[in-house]
């Protein structure tokens, strides 16, 4: 028996499995059970049926926060994707210049979001910040970035896609570089332009990778806590409060455990959804 | 003299328009953080400090712990690291080259992890960590992480590379399973432990999630936890703490990042989610 699992290379598969099974199984199963238990992690839990259920169809805040995420997609989808799309298209190629702005281009991506919302913080700070000071300087007024709720969004928009432009970048570079050159020298015989050569070769062949980018940014979208929770706190009031800031809320500062299960329930199923769309859309190649 | 095309003036214009959009936060933070709080506090703002001075980073270096966060970070980074990248490489290698049932399960599963992240599974998390007694613990944050999808599927891709002869022949020499792993797997699998390191021991170090749910004792916090906490704390830390403080972190990533660049900037985590 234990010579069959040795051979099977089972074993070598078990530490991870033990860490897996604790820590990301059993919390996805919890999910579900503790959904119907009111909890505040003091007095047992009480099971209570479909009550957290109920009470979240009439949380405004809850819904509210999904609203919120929806917002952000249709601002900050297309941002990261055309941004990236237009930095690869102008640095896709293997020279010296290209590979040291690529670098520049990718160093956000790197650094702890927290860090990186904070130096962004200081920017966009209303009195001191030098956005502000520089849009004064060229005759505009300035904005209340952080206070006041539509330029909030604007704000953690352009974080985000400061943030994640590194990663989505690098994805179109390998999806240009993979385009045979044959492809452009067809379309030059045919006497194509660089703007028709982009739109009727290299966008078409670029399929597969612009799934992938939209994808990668609306997940990431759907799971930015950090960004968020650094920049704004999810205000002015509840303006930029995302699904996981406001799970996190009803559960660490007013203990709401069982509410937030409920929640985090129609969060995973989200996530799901989000999961299986992408797998269809990266499969259907 | 050569003539200026169109499509050059608008790419150039449009990179400088961009170069100034990403890193003007980093420039002005770590130009502020060498002003001092006079400075930092007049208008109209300097792009240059008229006084440089390092008021800053004494302060956050001394008056805020800055030593012991950095000590708790290391620590919490590099244990998880090597853990990630023993069980997981292991994992690669079993998941991929494996002949035991529910082999296939355990792939879709894999793949299936790589959507779910600690914002999703937050609260269960919590009380799991809780449950097993590593609430105000340093291996509260390590345990958790040492599982990570985005690296699991990696080092299965990477695996499945490994031709089946090589392994074969090993085993007709009379190799038992055991010396196939560390004599012939893992001496081929270098790139993908030092991408798995370079990568745990950032995601490690960048990690806010679990470092919030899992620690609130001052003495335990991690450098980005500690970031986060002192913005929020009432009577205000002077920003040009705050900026040192953020620019001292984010010279480790600046430094692993230019030291190992091409496995950022290509190959076999490009694919990868943030984790």
């Amino acid at each position: 028996m234990i010579r069959k699992l040795v051979r099977s290379r089972f074993l070598f598969v078990v530490p991870s499995l033990i860490f897996l099974a604790i820590f990301v199984l059993f919390p996805i199963i919890d999910i579900f059970r503790m959904s119907f238990y009111q909890w505040d992690l003091l007095t047992p839990p009480m099971f209570v049926g479909f009550e957290n259920f109920r009470m979240m169809l009439d949380d405004k805040w809850f819904w509210n926060s999904i609203l919120v995420s929806l917002k952000l997609l249709v601002v900050s989808v297309p941002l990261t994707f055309f941004v990236p799309l237009g930095l690869a298209l102008a640095l896709y190629k293997e020279t010296t210049s290209s590979k040291i702005l690529r670098a520049l281009f990718y160093w956000p991506y790197m650094m702890p979001a927290i860090a990186g919302t904070t130096m962004w913080k200081w920017i966009l700070s209303y009195d001191l910040g030098i956005l502000n000071y520089i849009m004064k300087t060229l005759g505009f007024k300035p904005v209340a970035w952080l206070l006041k709720p539509t330029p909030a969004l604007v704000a953690v928009s352009l974080v985000r896609l400061w943030g994640l432009t590194g990663l989505l970048m690098m994805m179109f570079i390998t999806g240009l570089q993979n385009i045979s050159s044959e492809y452009y020298e067809a379309a030059m015989i045919d006497g194509a332009n660089k703007w028709q050569i982009f739109w009727h070769v290299t966008f078409p062949l670029l399929k597969n990778t612009n799934v992938l980018v939209l994808t990668t940014s609306i997940a990431h979208l759907f799971r930015d806590f950090a960004v968020i929770y650094a920049l704004t706190g999810g205000g002015p009031g509840y303006s930029t409060m995302v699904t996981p800031l406001y799970i996190y809320n009803s559960a660490f500062t007013q203990f709401r455990i069982g509410y937030a299960y409920a929640m985090s329930v129609v969060f995973l199923l989200i996530s799901l959804m989000i999961t299986v769309f992408s797998i269809r859309a990266r499969e259907a190649r | 003299m050569k003539k200026i095309k169109l499509i050059d003036v608008v790419k150039w214009t449009f990179l400088i328009v961009m170069l100034i959009f990403y890193m003007l936060p980093i420039y002005y933070a770590v130009v502020s953080s060498f002003k001092s709080i006079n400075e930092i506090y007049s208008y109209p703002p300097t792009l240059f400090p008229k006084k440089p001075t390092l008021q800053g980073y004494v302060e956050a270096i001394r008056g805020q712990d800055l030593l012991t966060y950095l000590k708790n970070t290391l620590f919490v980074a590099v244990v998880a690291t090597a853990l990630t990248v023993i069980t997981t490489v292991m994992a690669g290698y079993g998941l991929a080259k494996g002949e035991f049932f529910g082999r296939i399960f355990l792939n879709r599963l894999v793949v299936l992890t790589l959507f779910v992240s600690a914002q999703v599974i937050m609260v269960p998390l919590f009380v799991i960590i809780r449950r097993l007694g590593l609430i105000n613990n340093l291996w509260g944050l390590i345990l958790p992480a040492v599982y990570t999808p985005t690296a699991t599927f990696t080092a299965i891709q990477y695996m499945k590379e490994i031709p089946n002869e090589l392994l074969e022949s090993a085993k007709i020499d009379g190799a038992n399973e055991w010396q196939i792993f560390w004599r012939i797997v893992w001496p081929l699998s270098k790139p993908l432990v030092a991408a798995l390191t370079i990568f745990s021991f950032t995601w490690r170090w960048n990690d806010f999630v679990l470092p919030l749910l899992v620690v609130n004792r001052r003495s335990l916090y991690t450098l980005q936890l500690a970031l986060a906490v002192i913005q929020g704390e009432y009577g205000g830390i002077p920003w040009n703490t705050i900026l040192a403080f953020s620019t001292l972190t984010i010279i480790p990533t600046l430094v692993i990042f230019l030291l190992f660049q091409r496995f950022f900037m290509r190959g076999i985590m490009a694919g990868g989610l943030k984790y």
